[in-house]
Parts: C-alpha cells; structure tokens; sequence
C-alpha cells in the first residue's frame, strides 16, 4: 500500500516535471532567441538560414550599446520612476486600503467598485487630456509627472491588494494594541503594517515593475533626453530605416536584469503575498 | 520579513526626495541665459557625441543662449510633436517630414523660416529641394532630401534593369538556390513608400488637380496587379513579405539574399555594417515601358513653430548649424546628400550611391502634399494587402479605397 | 442607560466614517483630478468637433456615435476585440491553472522552475512584443528556423496571413499574461488549508475529485479578480498588435484599442477616438458590473 503510494508519487512527479519543461520550453523560447541573438556579430544575425547559435560568440554588442548610449542615465531615470512611483502609491494606498478594510462607514462599496472601474481604462485613452492637465500645473518634462500618471493608474489595484491583506489580520490583535495605549495609527504602523508586510511588499513589487517598465507617460511627458527612462532609450534602436537588432536584444537584455534580480530575491514573499491578497476569510 | 519592509520603505523614501530634488533642481539652473530648443530627428548614423559638440559650440560662440538639442527618434517625433502643440508648449523649431508641413499650416502652428533665418543661408541651399513652398511662401528649411534608387547584388545579376518589365525579368532569373529577385516589404507600416515605386513608374499621381482620389487609375491598377504577379505568380519576392514591413525586410538583402531592392540614402551604410563578401551597385528604379522614369524623393524640413519662446535664437542656431563645418559632417553621418550648394561639392559626397541619386533627383517626384495623409495611406495600405492576399481584385479594391479617400 | 451606549456607538461609527474618509482623501484625490476629470474630459471632446490638436471647435451631440453605430467596421473591430478577449483570458486562466498546480506539486527544481515561469513579467511590455517580432521572423526567426530542423518543412509566415496572425498576436498577448496568472493560482491555491485535502483523501476523492471539490472553491474569490483584471488588461492591450502588425494585414487583426490609438495619434481625429474610448469603457463596465455582482454576492455570504 505504502509502495503503490510511493511509485505513485514517482509517477505524477515524472509527468509534472515533463510538462513543466515543455511549458518552459514555450514560456522562455523568446529569452532563449535573445540571449543566443545578442551574441552574435551583425553579420551572423542576418544570415541565412539563421545559425541557432552564434558560431563566435561575442560581448561586443554590450560594449557597443554601453558606449553610444547613455545607458547609466538611462538606468538612474528608469529608478527614480520606479521608485518614485512605489512611494507615492504607498503612500496614498495604505491610509485608503487600511480604510476600506478595517472601517465602517458609508459609501464604502461604492468607493471600492469606483477604483475598480478605474482599471477600465488605458493609459492610451487619457494620455491626451493627462498631459493638458500635466501642463496646467507646470510639471511637464519633470519625472513627477511620469511618476503621478503611473501611481494614478497602479493605485486601484494596490488598493484591492491591500484590502485583502489588512481584513485578513484578526479584529482582536489591533484591539489589543489599542488597548495597551496604541492610536489608530500608531496601530496601523506598529501592528497591522508589520503583519501585512509580505502582501505590502508584492504591491510594491508590482508597482515597481510597472514604473519601471512605463513607456506610455514617459514618451508623452518627458521632452528632455536626459530624462528618458530605459524603456524609452531602448526605443532609440529602432531607427527610421532599420533595427539594429543584436544591439536591441543586448540592452534589452540589460534592462530586464535589474528587475529580474528584484524577482528572484522576494518571489517566495510575492507568491505569498499574492495569496494573502486574495484569499480572505 | 521586518527587515525588508523597513528597506523598501527607505528605498522609497531616497526615491521621492531625489525625485524632488532632481524635478526643482533642474529648472532652477541657467535661468540667466535664454533658452532654445531644436529637435533633432534621429537619423541612423547620427553620431550623438557629435550632435552634443554642435550644442558645446554653439552656446560658446552665443553664451546669452542656452541650446537644448534634443535627438528624438522617429517613432517617437510625430506623437511627441502633437502632444506639445496640442499643449502650447512645442519646441522652437524641429526636423519633419515635408509632407507634414501642410498639415501644420492648417492647423496654423507654423511660421515662415525667412523671417528669423538670415539670407545667405537660403542662398546656399539647392534650389531642387525647396519642396515645401505653400502658396508662393517656404514653409519649411530643406534639411535632408533622398532619391530612392535601385541596388543590385552583383554576385547575383549583373544585370541593370531599364524597364520594369526587365525587372521583372531578370529577377525571375535572379530567383534560384533560395535566392530571391527582388525584396517587397508588404508588412502595413507608416510609409507607402513601396506602392508609390511601382505607382510612379506607371505614370500614377495620388490626386487629381481637384483634390480628387486618382489611386484607382489605370496607372494605380497596373502598379498593383504588377506587384501581386511579382509576388504570387512570379514568386521572386520574400516569403514572407506580408508580414514584413521594411525593415525587417530589406536586412534580407544586406544579408546577400536577394538580387534587387528599391532603397534610399541609408544603403550604404547598413552595406557596410554587414562586412559582406558580396558587392553592391547602384541604379535608378525603372519606369514601365513607354513611361517616363520617376523615382520617389523623401525630403525633411525645418519648421518654426509659432508657440516658440525664442524664434530669434533659434534662427541664430539655424545659420550656425547649415554652415558646411557643422552640416556637411552630420550629412555625411545621415547618409544623405546635403542640400546646401557648397556641402555637395564636397569628395566625400562623389561615391557611386550619391551619383546615382543626383541622377534620380533630375526626375524625381515627393509625396503630394495634403492634409490627412496617415489615413489615406493606411486605406490604401488595406486595399493594397486585400489584393495581396487574394481577396479582390486590383480594380475593384483601388476603387474602394478611392472612394473612401474621397469621404475623408 | 441604553440610551447613553446608543450616543456612545453612535458617536463611535461617526468617528470611524470620519477618520475613514480622511484616510481616503489622498487617494480618491489624486484619482479624481488624474483619472475622472481627463475620462470626463474624453467623454466632453466626443461631443464637440475638434481640429486636429485636440481642441474643441463646435458643438456636436451625439452625431458621432451615431455614425460609428452605423458604420460596418466600427462593429467588426468591436466583435474582433471581444472574441480577442475571450480566447485569450479563457487560454491564460487554462495555462495559468496548469502551471500553478504543478508547481503546487513537491519535486526536485521546482522553486527554479518557480522563478523561470516568471522571467516574462520583468520585461516591459512593447520590448518583449518586439522580441517576439523577431522570434517568428519568416527569415531570421529562429521559430520558424527550429520547426524546419524538427521536419516541419513548411512553416506558416506567422503574420503573413490573415489567419495566423490574428492567432499569433493573440499568443503574444496570451504568453504576457500567462506569469500574473500562473503566479496569482498558485498563490491562491498554497493558501488552501491542507487539512481539506487530507480530508478528502481520506474520504476516497480521486485527484480530479479533490480539484473539483477543494482546489477550486479555494480558489474562486481569486479566480474572479484575477480573470476579470486580465480581462480588462487583455482588451487595452494596444502594444502587442501595434508593434507586431499595425492592424494588418488588410485589417484583420485590428481591434478596438489599436483603433482608438490609430484615430488619435496618428490620424489625429480626436473626436472620433474619443467616441470610440467611451464604448470601450462601456463595454468593459458591463462586464465590471457583472463581475462585481458576483463578487460582492459571494462575500455577503
């Protein structure tokens, strides 16, 4: 009995491990094609038919990209949004997600589906009348600019996040801490945030992401080319009559790394908070 | 998990403060000098340390100006320049396409360059390239013009084709060992660059002198019908030309694969890019038999634009930057053949690409200029593919698209 | 007495609403001049003709919408981008389950495969479109390269046809959102007490059983926001078909977002585009309204 368990077990972990490298296979194909591409001299991209991988496999792309362009201007830009971004969404979303979880008041289901309709629109949709107001209160070209747009546009989600983490936190813990002296805030900072963390920091990673990753209000607020962020220095690679390709894929390669990095240091807090978020008793 | 939490709230933290500091800290300074603003399109091959010495130099012969010279890409410039006219806040002049000029005109955010530009410097440029002249008024500074022209991979024809139909011929020869004759990029991208070859060498206008639709005429027809027998019949086109526009197309024939292609200015350089054991020549894309050649001429210019603050500087900067010593060098990083008298004569300009242009600039023929051209060659682009993909006939699509030109 | 308590609550709910209120103000704020007002604005501009900056010129009513209801394409494009939708969040929720349960599976590698399934969500969205541009590539593509060395002799041109490319423009939109979902099940299905999964092998559930009767109703109040984000991101998808195929070819996998951005910002006809943003919000609130229905429903019970 105990055997047939075990092979069992063998079994489905053999076929779960299959599938997983074949939906690998098709989720990282692309990045396999970038780093193999990157690789490769100018001359052996556009060969044909294409070498699957680069008979000499060079560095020089990354040299290049690094010299020509401003890369580290473009990388401190692509920060400042990033992480502008995440401190001016922490700092409205927590008070309103504290808000619509752990207080009564009336409105408050409509206030929550109002955030959430919010979400209905795209970035493309208002860009145009954004940028009348971005210029009415003289912040065009300033990464504030960039940075309120995006925090606009992540805060109903955070918002719906946060929700979820702080109703999972039991009543009796922060009445206890009231108890013992503590305002509400001194509540919420003391009790409630350091038990939401994990969930706090997945909003903030996804805030993060989506700063730095801004395309849209970047190319219509900033007019300045020393403010541009990667994603719009890596739109300079596309020129009018060409793309040079294995240059792209080179500082794109460099311009995922950071965020990739930040991934791998708190996937396990992200998954959890991600659950925490959601999944509420 | 504490720990965390702390650190990204300090991140944070750092990350507002410096965004303050950074937004205030920037428009505080050189607040004494005058500040002028030019964007520069992003030519390929522009050189951006050479473009950031032009603005060293400038602001130190003029130090009561501050110059910001903005390289934009071009992807980037149509959307960018909309959003800051719509705004009030353009720049004092910028690169674009000629053919947006009339646009602008409408929308009256331009103003005449003469004013603010001194003589001699229109004085030195080619006359030929004056295209953006509205009503007896230069609307826009000629800042780059190319011919579009032919090249050949002479490993695999040798042959200078003297007529379309020769073409046609010879790249059906060409087309063997997986080679192609002729690269089509038929992939639906901005410009209608590729229909307007095969239009124009069939004698074909985009509009008549009253304004109407004429891309249904006989000439529309047999260009279309001609560039579907290439590709489906003759098969001497790429694969996959639907699904490539042009550039993902004509890396093909820089990788040696294909005999011909119709191409501009920036042949030589991306020939060059690919060290190539083959080698390359020039010549002009035929007409049809019994037509008279007219190859396709893109030309940018220079427009003011009225919601300028500093018309006068920019005017100063204008004359600085077409004297030969700035212009001629980032000419020759473009790839195209200056428009100034003195720049041209220039040796670096006399290679074997820059002849065969000057030899399609005697016949040449631009864009039409008219209002709402990014839709009518996206209407045209849907008719051209619906031919393409067998779903029409030529006659019958170029009918459909004229008669939704015409609505517009 | 239970008059004083009555004030003393009282006194409490008011004091409550009050500090609840001071701690939205921020956010309803900034939502209220940086979202309302420009979709309020959108919604004035559809009504007004406009030149060609944006600016309003003459009063217009409803003339457009009247005229985009009449017209062929306007309802092909809309049907094109709801069928776009719904394949595409119906194969993501299917993708992301799969890899979520077996992830949820204990084996050696599985916190890397974890981290791999994950790698698309860090590249920003118009850079991983163009990648894949060069991905199925009819020449250089290494897709196309890799299926002809496996014997596949005559590999389609992805975005030749009309066909194949509406289907690989929505692949590329289905592979951006496979990671969120992934991630989000996952998540959602490591909360699930595994105390009711014993239980239910104890009571004999075979594995489809326990999907069905644990996994799943674990799961649900997630599986609703989740699918109706990705619904929502699905339908303003504008990059993947902008970069890829601009709408073609011959137009057939234009949808209502690329229309949108092809009416403003490229043929500057901000009128009609606005008109055109209204549907899609209207559109998209009707299945908000749905949703929320359901979920505020569930949360009552």
């Amino acid at each position: 009995m105990d055997l047939t368990k075990k092979n069992r077990i063998r079994i489905t972990n053999s076929f779960v491990i299959l599938l997983t490298m074949a939906l690998l296979l098709l989720m990282l194909f692309p990045f396999f094609v970038m780093l193999v591409s990157m690789l490769k001299t100018s001359k052996e991209i556009y060969h044909i038919p294409p070498y699957w991988l680069p008979k000499h496999p060079t560095l020089k792309n990354f040299s290049l990209v690094w010299n020509t362009f401003p890369l580290a201007a473009f990388f401190r830009n692509s920060l400042i949004i990033a992480l502008g971004t995440v401190a001016l969404n922490t700092f409205i979303s927590v008070p309103a997600g504290y808000a619509v979880a752990r207080l009564h008041f009336p409105g408050k289901k409509f206030i929550l589906f109002a955030f959430l309709i919010t979400q209905m629109f795209s970035p493309v949709v208002v860009v145009i009348s954004l940028f009348k107001i971005i210029i009415k209160i003289h912040l065009i070209d300033t990464y504030l600019s960039v940075i309120i747009a995006n925090a606009v546009f992540t805060t109903p989600f955070v918002i719906w996040m946060l929700n979820g983490y702080f109703s999972g936190i039991p009543k009796g813990i922060e009445d206890a801490a009231r108890i013992d002296g503590c305002s509400r805030v001194g509540a919420l900072l003391r009790v409630i945030l350091p038990i939401a963390a994990p969930g706090l920091v997945t909003t903030i990673i996804y805030t993060f992401i989506y700063g730095w990753n801004d395309f849209i209000f970047s190319l219509s607020f900033l007019q300045t080319g020393n403010k541009y962020p990667l994603t719009m220095g890596l739109y300079q690679f596309v020129g009018r009559f060409a793309i040079q390709w294995e240059q792209l894929l080179a500082a794109a390669f460099l311009a995922i790394l950071p965020v990739l990095i930040l991934f791998f240091l708190v996937e396990k807090q992200l998954v959890s908070g991600l659950a925490g978020g959601a999944v509420k008793e | 998990m504490k720990k965390v939490f702390i650190l990204f709230t300090l991140i944070a933290l750092l990350g507002v403060t410096s965004t303050m500091l950074f937004a205030n800290g920037q428009k505080d300074s050189g607040s004494e000098k005058s500040s002028v603003t030019f964007w520069l399109a992003d030519y390929e091959g522009i050189d951006h340390d050479y473009v950031k010495e032009i603005e060293a130099a400038f602001e130190a012969e003029n130090p009561q100006y501050d110059l910001e010279l903005l390289v934009v890409d071009w992807n980037a410039l149509n959307d960018k320049l909309t959003t800051s006219l719509a705004a009030g806040t353009p720049p004092d002049a910028s690169i674009i396409g000629t053919r947006w000029i009339l646009e602008y005109m409408d929308l009256g955010v331009i103003v005449p360059p003469q004013d603010y530009v001194s003589k001699s410097t229109f004085d030195n440029i080619a006359p030929g390239a004056m295209e953006a002249v509205v009503d007896g008024t230069l609307m826009g500074i000629p800042f780059a013009a190319g011919s579009r022209f032919l090249a050949i991979n002479t490993s695999l024809t040798d042959k200078v084709p003297s007529t379309m139909e020769e073409l046609e011929q010879y790249a059906i020869e060409a087309t063997k060992d997986g080679k192609y004759g002729l690269i089509m990029p038929g992939g639906k991208h901005s410009e209608l660059t590729d229909f307007a070859y095969y239009f124009y060498s069939a004698g074909g206008d985009f509009f008549d002198i009253g304004g109407k639709s004429t891309v249904n005429s006989a000439a529309g027809v047999k260009a279309l019908e001609f560039m579907v027998k290439l590709a489906n019949e003759d098969k001497v086109v790429q694969e996959g030309y639907l699904s490539q526009s042009r550039k993902q197309a004509q890396p093909i024939f820089m990788g040696g694969k294909a005999a011909y292609v119709m191409i501009g200015a920036w042949a030589q350089t991306e020939y060059d890019k690919m060290n190539a054991d083959w080698d390359i020549k020039y010549a002009q894309i035929p007409p049809f038999a019994g037509n008279d050649p007219a190859p396709l001429i893109i030309t940018d210019s220079i427009a003011l634009f009225k919601d300028g603050k500093n018309l006068e500087g920019i005017g100063k900067f204008i004359d600085f930057l077409y004297q030969d010593k700035w212009k001629a060098p980032l000419d020759k990083q473009m790839g195209f053949p200056p428009v100034t008298i003195t720049a041209a004569q220039r040796p670096e300009f006399q290679t074997p690409m820059y002849a065969a242009m000057a030899e399609a600039n005697l016949n040449a023929k631009g864009w039409p200029l008219v209002t709402g051209w990014p839709e009518t060659s996206s209407i045209m682009w849907d008719a051209i593919q619906k031919v393409e993909l067998g779903q029409m006939s030529a006659q019958d699509a170029l009918n459909e698209a004229a008669a939704a030109i015409d609505a517009l | 007495m239970s008059d004083t308590t009555l004030t003393l609550r009282n006194r409490k709910i008011k004091g409550e609403a009050a500090l609840a209120y001071a701690l939205l103000a921020p956010a309803v704020l900034l939502m209220l001049i940086f979202m309302v007002y420009p979709i309020f604005y959108v919604f004035v501009i559809s009504l007004f003709k406009t030149n060609k900056l944006a600016k309003i010129q003459s009063f217009d009513g409803f003339k457009i919408y009247a005229e985009l209801l009449s017209s062929k394409d306007t309802w092909i494009v809309i049907g094109r981008s709801m069928l776009w939708t719904v394949l595409g969040v119906t194969t993501k929720t299917i993708f992301g389950l799969i890899i979520a349960l077996s992830l949820n599976v204990k084996y050696v590698g599985r916190k890397i495969s974890r981290l791999l399934f994950i790698v698309p969500w860090a590249s920003s969205i118009p850079i991983s479109v163009m990648l894949w541009q060069w991905v199925v590539h009819s020449e250089f593509g290494l897709l196309n390269h890799t299926l002809r060395l496996i014997g596949v002799m005559n590999p389609p041109v992805w975005l030749g046809q009309a066909g194949t490319a509406f289907l690989s423009c929505m692949w590329v939109d289905i592979w951006l959102g496979i990671p969120f979902m992934a991630l989000v099940f996952l998540a959602a299905m490591q909360a699930v007490p595994q105390t009711l999964y014993e239980a239910a092998e104890i009571d004999g559930a075979s594995r489809s059983q326990k999907f069905k009767y644990v996994t799943l109703p674990g799961i649900a109040a997630i599986l609703l926001v989740a699918t109706l984000l990705s619904s929502l991101w699905t339908f303003n998808d504008f990059n993947t078909v902008y970069i890829l195929t601009k709408g073609g070819p011959a137009g057939s996998t234009n949808i209502l977002i690329t229309y949108v951005y092809m009416n403003s910002f490229e043929w500057l006809k901000w009128q009609k585009a606005s008109a055109l943003s209204i549907f899609t919000f209207l559109i998209l609130s009707t299945v908000s309204v749905l949703y929320a229905r359901i979920y505020f429903k569930r949360e009552e019970m």
